[in-house]
């Protein structure tokens, strides 16, 4: 689903963010990528997301060459993917139903298909008795839920989370990847960044560990070496 | 279609959010228009009046008012004899009215009605042409001093006159018109990139579900178009408003046949939207390529 080989990235300004790394995540897969903050975890979810170009290596997702995809297919390769922030990116004068409605809006989804996902999804969450609140309405973890429903409504085959649960409570930290999970369990693959180690050690999941711009830890690896 | 609905709603949202900087679009590309569209109608009422002065393209000699038309022949006889003077034609009051009512037009001959007759203010005159041109100084100064002349009237004075105004209001013009042109430029870009830093949220948002760099750009464009087309509708109503009330306050209409803006209003309009519209879209996509190749390449907010 993702596989990295030989990737290197280093920032106009001379930033080396990633070293030689190779990782490869399997479709279904869960993996959480921690490290210290400036360590390249988020560099990393960016060369995913064609926000960024590699400096050099193999690159494919879904099956598809990063390298040389060209600018005109970047968009069609997000909708393959679920992106959900730190800062939840709500738009504050939608409602929770008109910002889900937005991510379907702007593929060019029909206000029917709109109108019977939505509520389906806000199902899925359990916060099909707030589409008419406004995000200011919402708790934190309410609030991301609602990004992570935006991330789910186009139906992707990831989830990309950048930090998902670094601006809410810690109690509410662990529901926020209770559902991560249970979406996980329907198939789709997880890739959450995070330095939470509370979540880590709770949620028993491959971890990767970054650190300075090379990967230092890989649980799946140790677990591969005992066999 | 529903999208483009909802495209086109977005677009024009943004133009009430951001008012005022709209407003100040639409008011410079309106000046720009407007200062064109003076310059131009100038331009072709001075290419009228040049047209009919040039059919005038002859030197008149006019007798004083108290000679008689007899008398006045007798002029014309001493006139031919000169010998720079290749031809000599007597034009009598009455065909000098005639000639008159012919170059002010159809329209404006009315005017003209009571003038007939005896109350004709036209002197009698003589249309003549001379051999060479270079001696026409001595030649017009042999003609004043014969006894009953009263004055040479030579229409290339007023021709290059003429001439001479329409070429500074040209060039004048066309500076104004290139300047103000740069400058709506400049801020209908502004305007648009004021707008998408105003929604940079939603453009991330957009990009990071996969919208296409087309479907983003869009509700700019509309917005930047509207502008312009606002602007030219604008601008052709005030020019056609400006014009009349020059023409008509300075009496210039009765003197000649004025280009008629009336007749060719409609593609006027036309062609003030289109502009406008094409100067909008210009302003937009200088904007929207420069935004998200920038700031607005990445998913991240600012």
């Amino acid at each position: 689903m993702i596989e990295l080989k030989h990737i290197s990235k280093t920032y106009p300004n001379g930033t080396h963010a990633l070293y030689d790394v190779n990782l490869q995540v399997e479709k279904g897969e869960f993996v959480f990528i921690v490290g210290s903050s400036g360590a390249g975890k988020s560099t990393l979810l960016k060369l995913i997301t064609c926000e960024e170009r590699p400096d050099g290596g193999e690159l494919t997702v879904n099956g598809q060459n990063l390298i040389g995809i060209k600018r005109r297919d970047v968009p069609y390769l997000r909708r393959n993917m679920g992106m959900v922030f730190q800062d939840f990116r709500l738009i504050p004068k939608m409602t929770v139903f008109e910002n889900v409605a937005f991510a379907m809006h702007v593929v060019g989804a029909g206000n029917r298909e709109i109108k019977k996902r939505v509520p389906y999804i806000l199902g899925l969450i359990d916060l099909q008795d707030k589409g008419d609140c406004y995000p200011a309405e919402l708790s934190g973890g309410e609030q991301q839920r609602v990004g992570l429903a935006r991330a789910l409504v186009n139906n992707p085959d990831m989830i990309l989370a950048d930090e998902p649960t670094g601006n809410i409570d810690p109690a509410l930290s662990f529901e926020i990847v209770d559902l991560l999970s249970e979406i996980n369990l329907r198939g789709t693959t997880i890739l959450m960044v995070t330095h939470e180690h509370s979540l880590v050690k709770h949620f028993q999941k491959r971890v990767v560990e970054i650190h300075a711009g090379r990967i230092v830890a890989d649980t799946k690896e140790l677990e591969e070496a005992e066999l | 279609m529903k999208h483009f609905s909802y495209l086109l709603k977005e677009g024009l949202k943004n133009i009430w959010t951001n008012r005022t900087m709209s407003l100040a679009s639409v008011a410079v590309l309106l000046s720009c228009l407007l200062v064109t569209g003076a310059s131009i109608l100038f331009s072709w009422n001075i290419k009228i009046a040049m047209s009919m002065v040039e059919g005038n393209n002859s030197i008149k000699v006019y007798i004083k008012q108290d000679v008689p038309a007899l008398k006045a022949i007798q002029v014309g006889d001493q006139i031919r004899k000169l010998d720079n003077v290749a031809t000599c034609d007597f034009i009598s009051k009455d065909d000098g009215m005639k000639e008159m009512r012919k170059m002010v037009g159809e329209q404006n001959a009315s005017l003209l009605d009571g003038l007939g007759g005896d109350n004709n203010w036209l002197p009698n005159a003589f249309r003549i042409s001379m051999k060479d041109l270079s001696k026409y100084k001595e030649t017009a100064a042999k003609i004043t001093s014969i006894s009953g002349v009263d004055k040479i009237y030579d229409y290339q004075e007023l021709a290059n006159k003429l001439t001479h105004m329409d070429k500074i209001v040209t060039n004048v013009g066309l500076v104004i018109v290139i300047a103000l042109s740069l400058v709506s430029l400049f801020i209908i870009a502004n305007t648009i990139h004021v707008a998408m830093y105003s929604r940079r949220l939603e453009i991330s948002i957009m990009k990071s579900v996969g919208a296409t760099n087309w479907f983003i750009r869009i509700p700019f464009l509309v917005e930047g178009m509207t502008i312009g087309v606002a602007a030219g509708a604008i601008a052709s109503g005030l020019l056609h408003f400006i014009y009349y009330s020059v023409v008509s306050s300075q009496g210039i209409s009765a003197i000649f046949n004025v280009v008629n803006l009336n007749a060719i209003m409609v593609p006027v309009v036309i062609l003030f939207v289109i502009i406008g519209a094409l100067f909008g879209a210009l302003g937009s996509i200088i904007s929207i390529s420069r935004y998200l190749k920038k700031e607005g390449g990445s998913i991240a907010v600012l």
